[in-house]
């Protein structure tokens, strides 16, 4: 097995594109420690470039290789994504979080990674580049190509960055879990939101949960409902009958049984929103 | 600090604490555990699963694999012994022969020059099987129409006691109050830290030596002789460190010694072998799953009159420690209370599923689960307090019990209400439950073996003056041998840092039955402290022959009547010239007297009792049923306390082992293959989990115990169970009869939706 740490951006993609056996991009590491190794890693975790968390022209972007710890301890994630700051400081355990990186988190395609799902409530996109340095853009939902599986090709193309706008003065986001026990365990349910509040009025509304579908999931129809409600337990409670009617969920040994997920569902798509809605009242203040 | 833990105030101790400096070995990382040995020419072994959980094998075809390089050796039954053994009942063979009963049951084995090799051999070992219909569900296993797992016993019943004291249909008849349930408890895993690891050595002179880690170290050695017809002198086990055992280890995983035995035997070479997680979930010995139906009689005022039970336990595919379990979880907790008439039946079915053993306590944390439900159940009914119910009927001092055990030391009832008055049973607050519960356990036992029911131990003079003890008893992390030698400094009256304790080795040790049923301190400390006397008379002895004058000892300091001082390694080798090599040596002898123990069981079972009631604060989110255990109280009478330090150790670590029993833990199957084989999906409590911890000691003087003392590591476990279950049945206002109590459970059952089965 061969393993190469990768002094800057243009070398890992020169090694993507002229190793053998065909290699594989390694970053933190702690999924793909568990999983049969490929016979080349091209070691992505060194490089600055990917560890950026900035805003610029009204575009947060953070880099694929920050991981968990950075971004639930940055400031500007805090503030400006608070959704996802809050998923971050919930991943794993201590190691786990110092180790795994955002961009790992959605690459490994796991249906409730609690950064993914609070991305895509944050309407993250990624931004990719092969090793024939074009680049493409692609919503954080739609790098995943079915259950644990993701569309980017670590063989042949980088991750390099998630772009967002940040969340605004009459903005809110938030995101909860629902697990076994306090740490290191897969969420029976997991939910984000971002929220727009207009004169006490919804006027925008991101609500994902996970896991519904391969991927995090936008429940659009309760989405749709919610704007023009007014903020107040009324809507929340509403909130939770629409987001449990609309999500179908599946049952597990392992997790909870299907009819116990839809219904926390509904309780967490009524606490995440509520959370969010209150962020947005205090920051206008 | 960590988090969830209390100060205790260290100053109001006269003793002061005292860490045995092997801890630092461990926590510096130099300790030296089973997977760091490595003998020169070791092989590796590794070890080819039945995928089914019943089939006949059909052929088992070795081609492929031999074709490996580095593949040293293979093992298949039918080369083997094919005399069953076991622990209870001997149901096991090394290897299956032409049957495979469980998801894991061991069918051949691989010794390799590594363990990717032998890995790779055992992948292309084939196997034809031709799968048989299997049983799962013990009730059912015991239906005549069930599929068999062993011609020998038929309608797999493994084991089955029926007992009765008094009259308990008479009891029945004439009581005012009845309450009745169905209680459950899966298998669970004791997850020490490391995984069953061993290296087995055949050596020509020797004989043959087993390095591994294991509680019982003398009894495993007598299996292993047996089976493997060796001379019992010609059997040695040395322990490394051990970590983790937590009852889990008393015989540890004799399959994978008899294995990496027969695979040194056949090389010539050591070998070593060690479960993966994943196969200690698979293969390990997780304690007896076990369904109650319990029932209990009572008089208006609270009197319990009788109780009922009815067990099934699931033994799994082989035996193992269940037949002991099933009987202690059956029977041990009806001394905590005056229960003057009882009738059990208790069956042990066989099922196509992992086999099981024991774990902490013993499968008494089960029985305290289901009974001390019901006992809040009793109270509601009768409209007492559940705290009142329990003081009205529990043990005292000088109680003989509903089965003959003779209660020496009792400060139950004081822990009762220390539990409850820290617990803040009568300063309830707002929105949290409230639970309590209280148990019993014996230490050591006079009937296992009868006629090995105490313990030895030695305590040598060495020429430096300093003492060594020698004990056959274990530390595998207790801290036993803090303990031991702060009961030898006692005795000698010298520095604990003068004296170490040696265990770990069969050849070296006195035979002992090891590290089980609460012995350690209570039992083997006595023997420490005798043989400590015993030496500090010979020391004496010696002395006052050497300056010929009176000698007194005091204080660890020799002193003659003519007011010179000895000092000690001038008597060591005062002794040592006077025999041409031979040291001063204390034997010390600590053997109980047999007990009156009937044919029924009737009888005292055990030197002494502990006892210990817990008291859990919870609070229960009734739109998600989530729990939040709050805090823990435990309160305990495990008479004087040796080393305060290793006994707050024992509280935390136990109150959380029960907690995770409670609340978190469990084996999950589906068609009797085990689905949670990982620390990710066998969810044992994180920190993050664990609620402020309280320990009391509530101290006895115990007549038979070592300055006082009784056993601890057991009987911390049990409590919680119960305890837990009733805070959450108080906060939330419904009960979980089935462990673990998860939010899940408790939600459905406050929606009122069909429970899982």
């Amino acid at each position: 097995m061969s393993y190469v740490k990768a002094a800057n951006l243009q070398e890992a993609l020169n090694l993507l594109k002229t190793s053998t056996p065909r290699p594989r991009v390694i970053a933190g590491g702690t999924d793909l420690f568990l999983q049969d190794w490929p016979g080349c890693l091209i070691d992505i975790s060194f490089l600055d470039d990917l560890k950026i968390i900035e805003e610029k022209d009204e575009v947060l972007e953070i880099g694929s290789g920050v991981t968990h710890a950075m971004a639930a301890g940055s400031d500007l994630v805090k503030y400006k994504a608070t959704a996802l700051a809050e998923a971050c400081t919930m991943v794993g355990s201590p190691q786990i979080r110092n180790m795994g990186t955002l961009g790992g988190n959605v690459i490994n395609a796991a249906p409730a990674a609690d950064a993914a799902v609070a991305l895509v409530a944050l309407g993250a996109e990624g931004v990719l580049i092969d090793c024939g340095n074009s680049i493409r853009r692609m919503p954080v939902d739609k790098l995943y190509a079915g259950y644990n599986h993701s569309v980017v090709d670590c063989g042949s193309e980088i991750l390099l960055k998630f772009v967002f706008e940040p969340c605004k003065p009459d903005e809110g986001s938030a995101f909860v879990r629902f697990a076994a026990r306090r740490a290191l365990a897969l969420p029976m349910v997991n939910a984000a939101a971002r929220i727009r509040i207009k004169d006490g009025l919804i006027s925008a509304v991101h609500l994902v949960v996970a896991p519904v579908k391969p991927a995090p999931t936008r429940l659009l129809k309760t989405e749709a409902k919610l704007c023009g409600k007014p903020v107040g337990e009324e809507t929340w409670f509403e909130a939770e009958q629409l987001a449990a009617g609309e999500a179908e969920v599946r049952g597990s040994l392992l997790r909870c049984s299907a009819d116990y997920r839809k219904h926390l569902v509904g309780v967490l798509a009524g606490r995440v929103l509520r959370t969010a809605a209150l962020r947005a009242l205090e920051r206008k203040v | 600090m960590p988090h969830g833990m209390e100060i205790i105030d260290m100053k109001k101790r006269a003793e002061p604490d005292f860490q045995s400096s092997e801890v630092w070995s461990k926590v510096t990382g130099k300790a030296v555990y089973g997977s760091d040995l490595k003998l020169p020419g070791m092989l590796y072994g590794k070890i080819v699963r039945s995928p089914h959980p019943h089939a006949r094998i059909k052929k088992i075809d070795l081609e492929a694999a031999q074709k490996i390089t580095g593949v040293r050796a293979f093992l298949v039954a039918a080369e083997l012994p094919d005399k069953p053994y076991g622990i209870v009942v001997d149901d096991e063979l090394p290897l299956a022969l032409d049957r495979v009963r469980y998801i894991g049951d061991e069918v051949a084995a691989v010794a390799a020059v590594d363990y990717e090799t032998a890995a790779k051999a055992v992948r292309a070992i084939r196997v034809d099987y031709e799968p048989l219909p299997a049983v799962f569900d013990p009730r059912e296993a015991l239906n005549p129409d069930a599929p068999q797992l062993h011609e020998q016993f038929r309608g797999n019943l493994a084991w089955e006691r029926n007992l009765k004291r008094g009259n308990s249909d008479q009891a029945f008849r004439e009581a005012e109050v009845v309450v009745e349930n169905r209680f459950s408890i899966p298998a669970v895993h004791s997850t020490y830290l490391e995984p069953t690891v061993c290296v087995a050595v055949d050596d020509p002179y020797e004989g043959l030596i087993i390095h591994t880690a294991v509680q019982s170290p003398d009894l495993v050695r007598e299996i292993i002789a047996k089976v493997l017809e060796r001379p019992l002198s010609k059997v040695r086990i040395i322990c490394p460190v051990m970590g983790g055992g937590f009852g889990g280890r008393v015989y540890g995983n004799l399959k994978l010694y008899i294995l990496s035995s027969l695979l040194a035997i056949k090389t010539g070479r050591p070998v070593k072998m060690k479960l993966t997680r994943e196969e200690e979930f698979l293969v390990g010995r997780p304690l007896i799953s076990a369904e109650m139906h319990l029932k209990m009689a009572f008089k208006r005022d609270g009197t319990i009159l009788a109780r009922e039970a009815d067990i099934v336990t699931d033994n799994g595919a082989y035996s193992a420690q269940a037949p002991w379990v099933s009987k202690t979880l059956s029977e041990r907790n009806d001394s905590v209370y005056h229960i003057p008439n009882i009738k059990t039946r208790v069956r042990l079915a066989y099922t196509n599923k992992i086999p099981t053993g024991q774990y902490r306590a013993y499968g008494n944390q089960a029985a305290n689960f289901a009974t001390e439900s019901l006992l809040d159940m009793a109270a509601e009914n009768l409209g007492l307090d559940p705290l009142e119910l329990r003081l009205k009927n529990c043990v005292k001092t000088g109680d003989t019990t509903v089965h003959g055990l003779q209660i020496k030391s009792c400060s139950l009832s004081e822990c009762l209400q220390a539990a409850a008055e820290e617990i803040g049973w009568h300063k309830r607050k707002e929105g949290r439950g409230y639970g309590i519960s209280a148990a019993i356990h014996s230490n050591g036992s006079l009937v296992l073996f009868k006629n090995f029911r105490g313990a030895s131990a030695l305590a040598r003079l060495e020429l430096d003056g300093r003492v060594s003890i020698f004990s056959g008893e274990q530390d595998y992390g207790q801290g036993t041998h803090a303990t031991f030698t702060l009961i030898a400094a006692k005795a000698l009256g010298l520095n604990p840092d003068l004296i170490t304790v040696y265990s770990r080795d069969t050849l070296s040790t006195p035979h002992s039955i090891g590290a089980l049923g609460m012995r350690q301190t209570t039992i083997g400390g006595k023997a420490v402290q005798l043989a400590a006397e015993r030496l500090r008379e010979l020391i004496v002895q010696t002395a006052a022959d050497l300056s010929e004058v009176p000698v007194m000892m005091e204080r660890g300091i020799l002193k003659s009547s003519s007011g010179r001082i000895i000092e000690l390694s001038l008597v060591a080798y005062h002794h040592h010239s006077l025999t041409s090599g031979l040291s001063l040596v204390g034997e010390g002898r600590y053997v109980p007297a047999p007990s009156a123990y009937d044919e029924t069981g009737y009888g005292n079972i055990a030197v002494t009792y502990s006892f210990a009631a817990h008291g859990v604060e919870v609070e229960v989110d009734k739109t998600t049923g989530a729990i939040t255990v709050h805090k823990i109280v435990a309160a305990h009478d495990s008479g004087k306390i040796i080393n305060h330090i290793s006994a707050l150790g024992q509280v935390y670590g136990g109150a959380t082992q029960g907690l995770g029993m409670s609340s978190y833990e469990g084996y999950i199957f589906e068609e009797g293959r085990v689905v949670n084989t990982s620390l990710a999906e066998y969810r044992i409590p994180t920190s993050l989990d664990v609620p402020v911890i309280v320990p009391l000691f509530i101290e006895t003087e115990d007549p038979e115990g070592p300055f006082g003392a009784k056993g601890l590591g057991e009987i911390v476990q049990i409590p919680v169970l119960g305890a837990v279950a009733n805070a959450v049945a108080d906060a939330a206002g419904v009960r979980v009869t089935d462990l673990p109590i998860t939010a899940e459970k408790v939600f459905r059952l406050l929606s009122g939706w069909e429970c899982e089965a």
